[in-house]
Formats: structure tokens, sequence, C-alpha cells
């Protein structure tokens, strides 16, 4: 078994450097090693994987270690009101005076986080560069397991000869995937953005973990630690509430479970996990009483994310229009804006519903755009799973466009902000503008992947080259 | 003690109305509200009465001048260094012997109220406090723009009427003064007297309420309007008076009539308990010092007791003073210790390990449980 399986892995690779027919290859039994080739993945890739967290360390540590860390702790577009590292120091001399840290406006975490810290304060930068490896890691083993899911369900689609003949270049084939889990956790752990976060201690990297976290939990199959890493993730800001839709999804494929609103099965399984998930926020939201004796922290914490009371410019959408907004139509506009997030999950799960992975970039991409106290280290967490998807790039119709803004945009923004409240010579407006158009390129890109993803999907139903009924060619429009 | 005995009837009057007046010391608080060049006749205004006050006699340690300051070298100004006053308009008002206390934006209603009232830090200047008793006649004279009810302070505050009656309560009350003579030269100048109502204030204004007080000509070489009418015509009184001038403060309510001054000044006398027909206008304008002519010798006090120094139990006798703290530093400086180092209740952290060793066996398994114990 030993020996037919690497003999066969051996000629996979044989083949690819010697390309027979693709039809020849995909016969042969890959997937029955996946074990052990799994394994040989792993101590394959160990070594990369480790070069790149060290790389990443030590980058972090020397940045900790210069004079750019108090310059970068202070920028807005890299701490929030909700994630500042300054606050939670604040938050904790408060607590050390006989204050409750929620007094005032300045401490908007949660208190495990105050539990956290209170033991972790003087190794705070460990720990953030901690975190940045948890999430790497935890990023690295999920998409290598998701690969593998994707693989196995090609073949099966293969085998039931469910592809157009014309549409089999879209395969993916183990080659060009070999590396996309090292591309993630790189895309992750060398994104400027992601490195400017943890250098300012920013909390925002604790969120990612627990979010990789969730993300790794999901693909590998474990119910009650997704439900708990996302009960986390949303425990610490609301928004990732959004995830339990693509999560449920997930499970419900993995279990074979239909997704019918008729079938009894579905709605056991959605009780099930939103039992296990409300249950763990419960037991979070009690714990969290009784750790400071007081609920001061619910107001202070969710209500401070719904109600946007701090005005401090970010690269969000929220601090502008509330700032030039009248008090009597602040409701209806906080109502607008916040529902602006939640919304789009229900049409989007019912499109992507056969691709819960897809929906969770998609929803950590919607997060991250639309939540009221966005930074540059939410958008780096979702930037981190482009490389998955890096088999759609010639779908993709804005490449350029976007990411030509994208650049232009973090350059202008320490700029724009150095003009407006240092020289004296812009003023709010151009700030703003520069924060849309990063906000229009970020969602340019995350609906062209959409695009992208699904054209690619209706090619591998439909055949590549599109015929109408008459045999003229025909071209795919995204309506 | 005073000889009588040569002296007849006139010389006695003279004798009491030497000592009628009832104060020992003058002071002047001199106050132009406004900066900017467009507003260079308020300074001239003030420096001019700085230069009257000081010509009869108060000294610099009794005035306490504050200006913007911002005219003499003034970019704009033509004659740098220079604050002329209409007075034959060659007077340089500003010459090299002014001592400005406040200058520039210490100029607020704060530190104006503060001044009056004598609230200052412990860090400030004795050129900067009003240091009077209740034996000081005071003369504040204001100066600027103002409306009814209101005087403008550098054009980002104000101080009412109420505020300033209220000032002068409280220097009341705290005996500081003895006679108080209050000039204000701005538009509806006499909103500012209104509410007053402590003892012992007369008070001046260049305009009623409704009026504005108006400038006097504009200097063609300097640019802006040199002086103010009412200020003009009462230095020109001014001028006449000299230390031992007997001149009252009727003749200075009738200086500026409407036919000069186009606006109608007013003024106050009812919270004066002398007449003002016999208050000199040196008893406010000028430091006539009270000299006291005694023949004896007095004996002042007792003799001076010896500190008896017991050899045996020296340091019991000694009495050491010392200055009240006022700034604990030590207290402040020094950490204090961390009176409740807060530590997470146990129940919590129990509850949340608890927590996480359930879905870790739950999540993979008892059989890791041998590893542990």
């Amino acid at each position: 078994e030993n020996i037919t399986c690497t003999k066969n892995y051996l000629s996979i690779y044989l083949d690819f450097w010697f390309p027979p027919t693709f039809l020849h290859v995909w016969r042969l039994d890959f997937p029955s090693c996946t074990s052990q080739g799994g394994q040989r993945f792993l101590v394959k890739m160990a070594a990369p994987l480790t070069l790149l967290l060290i790389v990443a360390v030590t980058i972090r540590a020397a940045l900790f270690r210069s004079s750019l860390a108090e310059l970068i702790a202070e920028r807005v577009e890299v701490v929030s009101p909700i994630t500042a590292w300054k606050r939670v120091v604040e938050g904790l001399a408060l607590l050390d005076l006989g204050v409750s840290p929620y007094s005032g406006d300045v401490f908007h975490e949660t208190p495990l986080i105050i539990y956290m810290f209170h033991f972790l304060v003087d190794y705070a930068e460990i720990t953030f560069m901690l975190a940045d490896v948890i999430t790497a890691v935890a990023l690295y083993m999920a998409v290598k397991e998701y690969n593998k899911q994707v693989f196995r369900k090609q073949k099966f689609a293969l085998e039931a000869d469910r592809y157009p003949m014309d549409s089999l270049e879209l395969i993916r084939s183990p080659k060009e995937m070999y590396y996309v889990p090292l591309k993630v956790a790189m895309f992750y752990l060398l994104n400027p953005f992601t490195i400017l976060s943890c250098v300012a201690k920013s909390t925002c990297g604790l969120n990612n973990a627990v979010l990789a976290l969730f993300f790794l939990s999901t693909i590998k199959r474990n119910v009650l630690l997704s439900a708990i890493f996302l009960c986390l993730a949303t425990y610490q800001s609301i928004y990732p509430i959004t995830l339990c839709a693509p999560a449920m999804l997930y499970f419900m494929q993995r279990q074979y479970i239909p997704v019918n609103f008729r079938r009894v099965s579905f709605w056991w399984f959605i009780v099930q996990y939103l039992f296990m998930y409300l249950g763990s926020l419960f037991v979070l939201i009690c714990l969290s009483f009784f750790l400071l004796g007081s609920w001061d922290y619910l107001p202070s914490v969710y209500g401070f994310i719904l109600s946007v009371p701090d005005l401090t410019p970010n690269i969000g959408l929220f601090w502008y229009f509330f700032a030039e907004m009248f008090e009597h139509f602040r409701l209806f506009f906080l109502c607008v804006f916040q529902i602006n997030v939640f919304f789009y999950t229900i049409p989007l799960s019912i499109k992507l519903k056969e691709h819960p992975v897809f929906l969770i970039f998609m929803q950590l991409a919607v997060i991250s755009i639309f939540k009221s106290y966005p930074t540059v280290g939410d958008v780096a967490l979702y930037l981190a799973f482009l490389p998955v998807w890096s088999h759609l790039h010639r779908f993709l119709r804005n490449i350029f466009l976007v990411s030509c803004v994208l650049l232009a945009c973090s350059a202008l923004f320490p700029v724009l902000w150095h003009l407006w409240i240092y020289a004296g010579s812009a003023n709010s407006n151009f700030y703003y503008a520069i924060t849309l158009l990063f906000n229009v390129a970020q969602i340019l890109l995350v609906s062209d992947y959409f695009y992208a993803f699904l054209r690619r999907e209706h090619h591998l139903t439909n055949g590549l080259y599109l015929k109408r009924k008459d045999g003229s060619e025909a071209t795919l429009i995204l309506k | 003690m005073l000889c009588y005995t040569s002296l007849d009837i006139l010389d006695i009057q003279w004798i009491w109305q030497f000592f009628s007046s009832g104060h020992t010391n003058n002071w002047a608080v001199l106050v132009c509200t406004s900066r900017f060049w467009f507003n260079y006749r308020h300074v001239a205004n003030t420096l001019s009465v700085y230069r009257s006050v000081k010509r009869l006699g108060i000294p610099d340690s009794h005035i306490v001048l504050m200006l913007a300051d911002d005219m003499a070298c003034n970019h704009r100004n033509p004659k740098p260094a220079t604050v002329f006053s209409h007075k034959n308009m060659e007077l340089n008002v500003y010459g090299d012997d002014v001592e400005v206390d406040y200058r520039g934006y210490e100029v607020t209603v704060e530190n104006f109220l503060r001044v009056l009232t004598g609230r200052l830090p412990p860090s400030t200047p004795r050129s900067k406090r009003l240091l009077s008793d209740d034996r000081s006649n005071i003369l504040i004279y204001l100066t600027g723009h103002g409306g009814n009810g209101f005087l403008k302070f550098q054009d980002s505050e104000e101080i009412s009427n109420v505020e300033l009656a209220d000032a002068f309560e409280q220097m009341w009350q705290k005996r500081r003064y003895n006679e108080l003579l209050f000039i204000i030269d701005t538009c509806q100048g006499a909103s500012m007297y209104e509410r007053f109502y402590s003892p012992n204030i007369m008070a001046l204004a260049s305009s009623q309420v409704g009026e504005d007080s108006l400038s006097h000509q504009p200097d063609l070489a300097i640019g802006v309007h040199l002086m103010d009418r009412y200020t003009f015509y009462m230095l020109e009184f001014l001028e006449d008076i000299h230390p031992a001038s007997k001149t009252n403060m009727n003749d200075l309510f009738k200086v500026c009539p409407k036919s000069q001054c186009v606006s109608t000044p007013g003024h106050r006398t009812d919270l004066f308990l002398r007449d003002p027909g016999s208050v000199l206008i040196t008893d406010f304008f000028g430091s006539v010092r009270k000299v006291e002519l005694t023949m004896d010798a007095i004996n002042l006090t007792d003799p001076i007791k010896q500190m008896e120094e017991d050899p045996v139990n020296g340091e019991e006798q000694k009495e050491v003073y010392s200055y009240a703290d006022q700034l604990p530093v030590s207290e402040i400086i020094h950490q204090k210790p961390k009176q409740k180092d807060w530590h997470p209740p146990d129940g919590f952290i129990l509850g949340l390990w608890t927590l996480i060793l359930l879905v870790f066996f739950k999540t993979y398994g008892i059989k890791h449980l041998k590893h542990i114990f």
C-alpha cells in the first residue's frame, strides 16, 4: 500500500514534468494517498513556514525596538477607540486606582481583555506577536485542509463527469495549490497593514487571531470549537455574528444535511449550532459580569460600537457622516449604517450556499469595510485570503485599478492627515475623500472576486467557451 | 501731636480738609481691552491717563497697567516705538519708561477680576498685584469696545456689568478699598455702572445706554484715530490739575458736554458717602502723601523680651514656627502605594479555567487527561 502510494505520488510528480494528457493524470488514485501525502506535505512545508514565522517575528521585533513604535501607535488608520493600546493601559491604570475602567469614555474593551492583560501587560509585545503567529498558523492549517476538500470534491466531480470538456483547464492542480497555504500565511504576516497593526499593539490582532481560529475549527469540522471561537469574536466586536451563516452552511455541507427550509434536519442543526453559540455567549457575558461585578461594560463596549459616539477620523465611513448630521436624523442614519453590515448576509448566503468558505471571505470583507470603527488590521485579515482564490485571476477585471487605488490611498492617508491636522492647509474633506476612495477600492476588489468566482462556477457547469443557440460566441455579464 | 496754637480758623479748616478723605494710599488700575491696529485710540487713551496719573504722583508700583501693547511695535506704525495721543499731536505717551504689567494675551477677564479681588496664584509678582488695603483709593479706568451691559475683552470674551459689580462687592467685603472711582470710556458705558451695589463707589462713563462714544479726529500720518473724545477732553481737564489743586469732582462731571462729545457723559454718585463737591480730583488721580508732624518722641513698643535659654531643656522652650504646607509635594511626587491591588475574583478565575478545560476535553477526548495528571 505504502509503496504503491508512494509510486503513485511520484508518478504524479513525474507526470507533471512530462505532461501527458490531462485526463490520464487525474484518473490516478491520488486522493487515497491523502493521509500519507498530507504528512509529506506537512513535513515539506514546515521548514518554509518556520522561516516565514522567524522573518515576521524579526521584522516586528525590530520595529518594536525602533522609535517608530510610538508614531505608529498614534495613527488613526491603525488604531481606533475600540482597539487602541493606550486605552487598554489607561483602563488597567484606572482599575488599579479602584475606579471602574468603564467610567468615562476611555476604555471600550471587553472584560476578558482586562483579565488577560492584567497579567500580560508587561509582555504585551510578545502577546501581539504571538497573536499574529497564531493567526498565520491557523490560516495556514485551515487553508491546507480546505485545499484537500477542494481536491476531493473536484475528484468526485471529475469521476462523475460533471465538467464539460472545454472547462478542464479551469481545474486546479496540486502543483499550483501546493504553495497556497504558505502564501496565505505570508500574505498575512508580511502585509504592511498587519505589521503596522501589530507594532501599534492594536487589539485588532487578537480579534483576527480568534477569527482565524474560528475558521480553522470550522474547516476541521469541530462544531463546538467553531461556535465557541465565533462567540469570542462576537463578544469582542459584534459584527462577526454574521459569520454564523457561512459556518452553519459549511457544517451542513460536510454533514450532508440538505439546505432546504422544509427539512427537519436543517432546522435541527441550526438549533444545535445556535444553542451552542448563544449558550457560550451567555456564559461569557455572565463571566464578564463576575469579573468586575457590574454590567458597566455592556453600554461601554456594545453601546459604543452600535451607537458610534466617538467621531475620530478613521478609514471607515461613519465619522464624516455623523460629524455633520443633525441630531434628529442621527438615529435613523445610525440604523441604516449598521444594518448595512448585516444586510448582505442573507442574499450572499442564498447565492453562495454551495461555497461557504468563499462566503466567509465575502462576509469578512463586508464586515471590515462597513464596521463602525475599521482599521487596517481588519483589512489585512481578508486580504490574507486572496491567495486561496488565485486561480480566479483570469476572470478578474479590475486588478490593476484596485491595486493602484489601494496603494495610492494607503500612501495618501498620512499625507492628507498631516496636511489637515498639522499644516492646516487641507480640511477633513480631503481625508474623507481618500477614505471613500479606499473603501470604494475595497468594495471593487470584493465584488470583482465575487464576479470571478461566480463566473468560474458558471463555466465549470456550462463550459468555457460559451455559445449561443446559433453557435456564435457569447459573453457573460454579471447583472 | 499737632500744634494748634498758632493757627487760625482757616488753617484749621484746611487741616481738617487735609484729613477729610480718610485714605492713605492711591492705586490705579488702567485697562485697555482692545487689540489690533485699528484700536490705536484705546491704547492711546489708557496711556494718556497713565501719564497723567504718574505725573500727579502715583508711582508705577501702585499702577496696574493692562494693555494689549501691540501698537508701538506694530509693523503698521509709521513711527515705531511711539504711541501718540492727540494732545499737541506730538506727545509720545509711550516713551521709554512705561511699565505695562499685563500685556498681550494676558489681558483677560479672568486676570482683570483676579487683580481686583486679589485672588492671584502665589507666584504672581508684586507688579501684577493690586496690593490695596482698606485705606486705599483706587482709580479704575476701562476703555475699549462695549455694549449694553458688557465690555469686550480682546475680541474673544466679555465682562458683564454684573460680574464687575460682584467683583467690587468682593473688594468691599475684603476691605480692599476705601473709595473707588470708576471711569469707563466705551460705547454705552453707563450700562456698566448700573449694577454697582457696594458703598463708596463713584462712577463716570462717556456715554449713556444706547449711545456710542465717538473718537476724536484721525491723524493722517498715522492713519488711525488717536484718541476718543471723552478721554481727550478729560485729559485737557487733567492737564490743569497739579498735586496741590483743589478742583473737585463736580468739575470732572462737567467735562465733555454733549456739544463736544456728541454722546452724553454720565456719572453715578449715590453709592458714595461723601458729597462729590468735597472730593478732590487728586484724591484719586494723584498720590498725595499724608504727613504727620510731631515734635515728641514716641515710645513704640515695650522692651523686647529676651528668649530664656534654659541649658537643661533648651529644645522645649523653642517654638518652631513653620509655614503651612500649601503644596504637599512629597505626597504628590512619591507614588501612592496601591491601596487595593485589583485582582480578578477567584470565582471568575475558577469558572473560566473550568470552562476552558471542559472545552478542551470535549474536543480532544478524555484520554488526554492522563497526560496532565
